[in-house]
């Protein structure tokens, strides 16, 4: 098997926490931090270190705002996230793609 | 195996992504209250004669309303036993793509009330309800878009053919078995059909 897809693989999003968010703002325009704490079940310590780590890489976008007087944070994929997700699933495909050529 | 664990990590995100995309609360319930509902509005409008304009509008805009409280109701039951939060994303798509369709039916509603002559206002309304459907369909399984199709086709084909020869039917009629026996026959369908997908 060639190897350099999976060496190829993003190592931000490759992790299973990060991977997790990444796919939830892949499939919607944004997301507020208690729907994806209570769609992915995670700590709110965990999803502020992965959010953190996102948005440093300049993959996740992040609005502060105040609804009927509380605030609200939503983030949402960026430019840059959006590609750097497209490429990691494009690599992932190209493992199982990979090994199914093998397997015949 | 690497392999393996590829096709698995798609098989994840494939599942996060539904999960953050597409409506997944039972449609059976409410289909099915929505058709038993609709059933028996009909035949309480037919049996008590409600047919000037104003009555039928007001009588069937009454029935709607207690519809979409019904739906609501079983739909927050749903979410509540999922622990999963009523107002979702996909929740929210599926609202905002019925609203513009369910609106123009209310208008339409009004101003055959203003008006006279409800004949072809239940063909109007099973149009825009199939519209209204097919736009939420875009977030919720693909029958949806289908079950939305053909509300949109025999609607269209009912102004049509009204238009073309008129005939003397029961606009309840219409209503019954659209809004009635239709999501009645549907809701049955998806009981046995969406247990099966989400055996869960």
């Amino acid at each position: 098997m060639n190897p350099e897809p999976f060496l190829q693989l993003d190592r931000v999003i490759h992790e299973k926490g990060r991977l997790a968010i990444m796919s939830l703002l892949a499939a919607t325009p944004q997301l507020s931090f208690t729907e994806m704490r209570d769609t992915l079940g995670m700590t709110d310590g965990n999803i502020m270190a992965h959010m953190r780590t996102l948005h440093e890489a300049g993959y996740v976008s992040v609005t502060k705002a105040f609804q009927q007087g509380r605030p609200l944070t939503t983030y949402s994929l960026t430019t840059q996230g959006r590609k750097a997700f497209t490429a990691y699933i494009d690599l992932l495909e190209q493992i199982v793609e990979q090994t199914k050529k093998k397997d015949k | 195996m690497q392999e393996n664990w590829a096709a698995e990590h798609l098989q994840v995100i494939r599942t996060l992504m539904e999960r953050s995309a597409v409506y997944r609360r039972a449609l059976a319930p409410p289909m099915t209250f929505a058709g038993l509902l609709g059933t028996a509005a009909a035949w309480i409008g037919w049996s008590r004669d409600i047919t000037t304009p104003r009555a039928f509008v007001l009588f069937w805009g009454a029935v709607s309303i207690v519809a979409l409280t019904g739906t609501f109701i079983l739909v927050r039951r749903q979410a509540i036993k999922a622990g999963e939060p009523l107002w979702s994303p996909p929740t929210r798509r599926v609202s905002q793509a019925l609203l513009p369709c369910l609106f123009l039916g209310a208008v339409a509603g009004v101003l055959v009330c203003l008006q006279s002559g409800v004949q072809s206002l239940p063909a109007v309304w099973v149009a825009l309800y199939g519209a209204a459907l097919h736009a939420a369909g875009f977030f919720m399984p693909r029958g949806m878009r289908l079950f939305g199709w053909a509300f949109v086709v025999a609607g269209s084909g009912l102004l049509v053919v009204m238009a073309l020869m008129p005939f003397d039917l029961s606009p309840h009629a219409i209503m019954g078995f659209f809004f009635g026996l239709l999501h009645l026959a549907y809701g049955v369908y998806l009981y046995f059909t969406e247990q099966r997908r989400n055996p869960a």
